[in-house]
Formats: structure tokens, C-alpha cells, sequence
């Protein structure tokens, strides 16, 4: 890997995590809906999907749910398992939805909280044994719509900004 | 943003409202037993069926899990989690909801089951 885009990728990485903790230290939504999130650390691996591609957006989605498991929520318990099922799931849909459909980065990313809320329902179905679960998916899926949104367009103004700056 | 991506959205809103009608239609029957599990185990069944306050300490992951319970409701009242969030939820009374306290691993599901009560609750 070239040392540029090395560092780069670290960076976007550390930013991704400071932004996971962000987000659990103001949990504005999940007082409506439990376990709803914005979704911050999603602009950064939009970002990366848009000027890098899918193999290192996977790669730093997995490294964050390493690291912020590492730092605050504990590796390998239901949280974990949870974070990882809707990470990798939401960078995969995200991937193909980018690659295959006309959709915008805002559809993308709507396209991403969606994955991601259906992720942890199936990992949380699976694991718990709740199927009773499924129920919640329509609230998390209509939420997901404003929390795409907002992270979406704010992925959009740094890409768009990235791609001006390294012209 | 495109008119792909706000095709996108009607979609979405069309299918989880009608996911919603369905669910609404089909109605939510009052719920008259709980069953509590830990750890995937289930290690409590309470009838609710009964029109008093009761509470219930159950063991949960970091510590002891109190659940209140009145005629048709059940909730987590207190616990010890990072976010409480299974205690913030409150009272859920129908047989669609369930309480999920992932720190704990406490899960609780409601239902509205006539006939086996008896012969499982004691």
C-alpha cells in the first residue's frame, strides 16, 4: 500500500472512531428508540467507498469495530458481534448500491443506515433468539431516512471537497 | 441529492407503513405472561394477569435486574448498564414488544398465551 494512502486510511480510521465515541457520549436519538444512532462513523466509510473503493472500506470498518471495542465496549461480547454484523453488512449494500444504481451519495447512505439497522436486527435475532424483534425494524428503518440524510450530505461536501483539493 | 434517491425514500416509507398497518391490523393482544431470559436461558415466567404492582429481581450480567410488573405491563425498573437503555424503554404491554438488556443479557418477551398459563406458571 502506498504510504500516502496509508496514512490517509489510518487517519480516516482514527476519525471514524472519534466519531463512534461522539456519538455514544450524546445518545440524542436513542433516548427515542433504544439502540437508534446517528450514524456518524458512517461519513467517514462513505467516504472511503467513494475515493478508495469497497476492499478499504471493509478494512477500516472492521478496524473500527476492533478498536472501539478495544476502547470502550469489549471485544467479542453481543455489543460487538452486534456492531460488526451491521458494519460489514452496511459497507457491502453500500458498496454494490454505489457501484450498480444511480442513487446519490444521499441515497447511498440512506441505503447504509438501512443495511446497517437490518445488520444488527438479524445479528440481534440470531443471538437472542427474539424474533419478536423484526417489530422494531420499521421504526429503525423510517429513522434511518433524516440520520442518511444528514450523514450523507455531509459525506457528500467532503468528497466533493477531497476531489477539489487533490486536483 | 436525485429523484432516484427520493424514489428510494418512498419506498422505504411505503413499505414500513404498511409493515406497520399490517402489524396494527393484526392487533396487539394484551399480554398476560413474561418470560424472562438470561444469558439465553429462560429463568423466570410471571403471570400478568395479576392487577397488582409486583417486583422481581432477576440476576443480569453486572448485577441484580429489578423488573415491576402491573396487570398487563412489565418493565425493567432498575439496572446497571452504560446506557440504561432497557430501563428507559419502560413499560411494554404488548405481545410485539420485547425488552433487551444487552449488558446484562436480560431478554424479555411477552405474550398473550391462554392456555398453557397454567400449567407454566407457579
Amino acid at each position: 500500500m502506498e504510504l500516502r494512502k496509508l496514512t490517509h486510511l489510518s487517519m480516516l480510521l482514527a476519525t471514524s472512531v472519534v466519531l463512534n465515541i461522539i456519538e455514544s457520549v450524546i445518545p440524542v436519538l436513542g433516548n427515542i428508540i433504544p439502540g437508534a444512532k446517528l450514524g456518524l462513523a458512517n461519513i467517514v466509510i462513505l467516504f472511503i467507498i467513494y475515493i478508495y473503493g469497497f476492499k478499504d472500506a471493509i478494512f477500516v470498518s472492521i478496524m473500527r469495530v476492533l478498536l472501539v471495542g478495544i476502547l470502550r465496549t469489549g471485544l467479542f461480547n453481543i455489543t460487538f458481534f452486534f456492531s460488526l454484523g451491521g458494519a460489514i453488512f452496511s459497507v457491502i449494500i453500500m458498496a454494490i448500491t454505489h457501484r450498480f444504481t444511480k442513487l446519490s451519495v444521499v441515497g447511498v447512505s440512506i441505503i447504509g443506515a438501512i443495511s446497517h439497522s437490518i445488520g444488527q436486527i438479524i445479528v440481534a435475532i440470531s443471538f437472542l433468539n427474539a424474533p419478536n424483534l423484526i417489530y422494531y425494524l420499521p421504526y429503525l428503518l423510517i429513522l434511518s431516512i433524516p440520520t442518511g440524510i444528514i450523514t450523507g450530505m455531509i459525506s457528500n461536501k467532503v468528497i466533493e471537497y477531497y476531489k477539489k483539493i487533490s486536483n | 441529492m436525485n429523484r432516484y434517491d427520493f424514489i428510494l425514500i418512498s419506498v422505504i416509507l411505503f413499505v414500513c407503513l404498511l409493515f406497520l398497518g399490517i402489524t396494527y391490523i393484526n392487533g396487539e393482544k394484551d399480554a398476560n405472561v413474561a418470560y424472562v431470559y438470561y444469558d439465553n436461558k429462560l429463568v423466570k415466567t410471571i403471570d400478568l394477569r395479576i392487577d397488582e404492582t409486583k417486583e422481581y429481581i432477576v440476576k443480569g450480567y453486572n448485577g441484580d435486574v429489578v423488573i415491576e410488573t402491573k396487570k398487563n405491563q412489565i418493565r425493567v425498573k432498575e439496572e446497571k448498564s452504560p446506557l440504561n437503555l432497557c430501563s428507559k424503554q419502560g413499560f411494554i404491554s404488548s405481545s410485539l414488544e420485547t425488552i433487551v438488556c444487552l449488558p446484562n443479557k436480560v431478554v424479555i418477551k411477552i405474550e398473550s398465551s391462554n392456555d398453557e398459563l397454567d400449567a407454566v406458571v407457579r
